[in-house]
């Protein structure tokens, strides 16, 4: 009991009528964990680094800490809030990363909807499927996914339809989405700047991400932006999914303050195939650009292409899991001023990754991980521009679930 | 699988009979009558587990019917329906008890039976009548992945069959009987899955429905992990 009063109190929700029968469900976990790492100052922390942790960071350090609300209105209708801490001396130490209402009625047809208004994560990362969006096949992220969670949130509606293929003798189906949305117009910023990361360390609504901090969601333009994206689940052993992004930011709009909004778009890929009950594959691509300053016409405007890529092995059994990964990444700055060296950025990553079950709260997990890449602004601290990162993490979680 | 074993016909229905003497003239009846095995066999020669097997005669009736509880069970488990295909006769009863860890919301927008039905824990759910034959698809609106089947048939006998591919279906009258056979992973076309046999009360008698096709991809049974979420 005191624990689900816990959780009740963390998710702020305990107002109002009486609750009962489960509707209200609170997810938290915190995890600690002992860390070595070779990298260079993290961008965290205001370098080039492209690993959470760098040298400095070795020892014990809190991984996350989070919860995770549901709360059902009406058996339609349910209000998600994710609250996290990272302990990275973010200037918010305890912050929203989500929140959002569902409205999902149930099917009458074989065509069913629903619709989300708030704060959330698109719907693009297939490793990302753990409660407050954490990976759960290894501690880190690819970094195409890492770069998701820090510059975007869709702040607004999305709206999802969905054919059920079962009604018809099909075991799969195939979803539609569609978002419109806004307070996003600085993303591209991040890319621009320090290229691709993998870390674990997703941007928070409030707080922004590293020091000094860099604030993702503002609107300057007052023009909404827009993605759409198509998934396809075969046989509940494939599924597929595409998106194309576009914050429709005009790219000369700041704002006094110095906010710039970031013209970007990306097309994103992504397949998971789970041919046995053990193995998990996952594969996914991206590629866009990011323009910010004068329009096309004038050769000063500056514009980035970036893609990213991995491949994942995840095998699975009893109460082990074992993952690894490959990354590849790239930024190339095509256009305007070059104020230093160009910050293209390319490189490759491995990641091997172990989690162990304690039970149903409690998990070990392990995780090495090796960043190569070549970024000349390096050189601007005493640094060569082809680097070697790498970062060993062992972690202890504890989660606990509780329902009123 | 079979609903009435002949080899142990007497036996168990003698546990029947204590229960009452009506069931038990229904049970003698039963007992002196023929028997149907039906198998159903994959194009590689493999029997097919978890297939709907249904026999009603060709003619008018003369057996008793297949004696069926008036309620039956359609469970969650683990974010998935449990078990995944039933089939029960019209005017049955089903309870879903949700017995998981998490809320469900069934539904089915089947033309045999529309129904919506939360399931939250700690309630009390009243159980949904099936009134009509047809297959009803049942899904989930919070796990868009649980699919189940409800197969209501009006036909006298009825069953599953085993994990060798077989349904033995004792207490027939003699006579011609249709068989049909349904499963959500048979591919071939359902015209193709239609019997007629003719039953001998002094003999037992078999039918054998050859799939051409290959079967659909069977979803493993994969219980979720303590860290993911659906």
């Amino acid at each position: 009991m005191s624990a689900r009063l816990y959780a009740c109190l963390v998710a702020g929700l305990c107002a109002g009528p009486a609750l009962a029968d489960d509707r209200l469900t609170v997810v938290g976990a915190v995890d600690v964990r002992w860390v070595h790492s070779t990298s260079d100052l993290s961008y965290l922390d205001g370098g080039l680094g492209k690993l959470r942790f760098d040298q400095d960071d070795t020892g014990l350090r809190l991984g996350r800490a989070f919860v995770v609300s549901r709360l059902r209105v009406a058996d339609i209708v349910t209000l998600h809030a994710v609250v996290d801490a990272y302990g990275d001396h973010d200037r918010n130490p305890v912050d929203l990363s989500e929140f959002w209402a569902e409205v999902r009625p149930f099917p009458t047809s074989a065509l069913r909807w629903r619709v989300r208004v708030g704060a959330f994560h698109m719907p693009i990362s297939l490793e990302n499927r753990g409660p407050g969006w954490s990976d759960v096949y290894s501690i880190t992220p690819s970094a195409l996914n890492t770069w998701l969670g820090e510059e975007f949130r869709t702040i607004g509606t999305e709206f999802e339809a969905r054919w059920l293929g079962a009604s018809s003798g099909y075991l799969g189906d195939v979803s539609l989405v569609a978002a419109a949305y806004a307070w996003n117009d600085p993303a591209g910023v991040l890319i621009a700047a320090r290229g691709f990361a993998l870390t674990d360390r997703p941007s928070t609504l409030f707080g922004g991400l590293g020091r000094p901090p860099i604030t993702f969601y503002h609107e300057i333009d007052r023009k909404p932006g827009v993605y759409a994206g198509l998934s396809w689940r075969h046989h509940d052993r494939l599924e597929m999914r595409a998106l194309r992004y576009d914050n429709r930011a005009d790219p000369v709009a700041s704002t006094v303050a110095g906010g710039t909004a970031w013209r970007t778009r990306f097309s994103s890929f992504g397949a998971r195939l789970t041919p046995t009950a053990n193995w998990t594959f996952i594969a996914q691509y991206l590629d866009g650009d990011t323009i910010v300053g004068a329009d096309e016409a004038d050769e000063d405007q500056f514009r980035m292409t970036y893609h990213a890529a991995f491949a994942l092995a995840s095998l699975e059994w009893g109460r082990e899991r074992l993952t690894a990964r490959v990354d590849r990444f790239g930024t190339h700055q095509s256009s305007g001023f070059y104020y230093g060296p160009a910050a293209d950025d390319s490189g490759h990553a491995w990641t091997a990754a172990w989690t162990h079950d304690l039970g149903a709260q409690w998990q070990l997990a392990a995780e090495w991980i090796r960043v190569t890449s070549r970024f000349p602004p390096r050189a601007s601290y005493g640094e060569l521009p082809l680097n070697v990162e790498s970062q060993t993490q062992v972690a202890i979680r504890y989660r606990f679930t509780a329902a009123l | 699988m079979s609903l009435l074993r002949s080899s142990d016909c007497e036996r168990r229905f003698g546990g029947v009979a204590a229960v009452g003497f009506l069931i038990a003239i229904v049970v003698t009846a039963a007992c002196r009558a023929g028997e149907l095995t039906v198998s159903v066999i994959d194009p590689t020669g493999h029997g097919v587990a978890d297939v709907v097997v249904v026999v009603a005669p060709a003619g008018p009736a003369t057996s008793p019917a297949t004696p069926t509880s008036p309620v039956a069970i359609m469970d969650q488990r683990d974010r998935a329906f449990s078990p995944r295909i039933l089939v029960v006769r019209v005017g049955t009863n089903v309870e879903f008890p949700n017995n998981d860890t998490v809320s469900h919301q069934v539904y089915s927008f089947s033309p045999a039976k529309k129904f919506q039905l939360p399931l939250y824990k700690g309630q009390l759910h009243p159980p949904v009548t099936f009134d009509r034959s047809g297959l009803v698809v049942l899904g989930c609106n919070i796990h868009d992945q649980m699919v189940g089947y409800i197969y209501v048939t009006d036909a006298p006998f009825f069953g599953k069959t085993d994990p060798a591919g077989t349904l033995r279906v004792p207490g027939l009258s003699a006579g011609e009987y249709r068989i049909s056979v349904w499963s959500p992973f048979i591919a071939d076309q359902a015209s193709s899955l239609t019997r007629t046999v003719r039953v001998d009360a002094q003999a037992p008698a078999a039918s054998r429905v050859q799939l051409v096709d290959a079967l659909r991809a069977r979803p493993e049974p994969r219980p979720p992990r303590a860290d993911w979420e659906y």
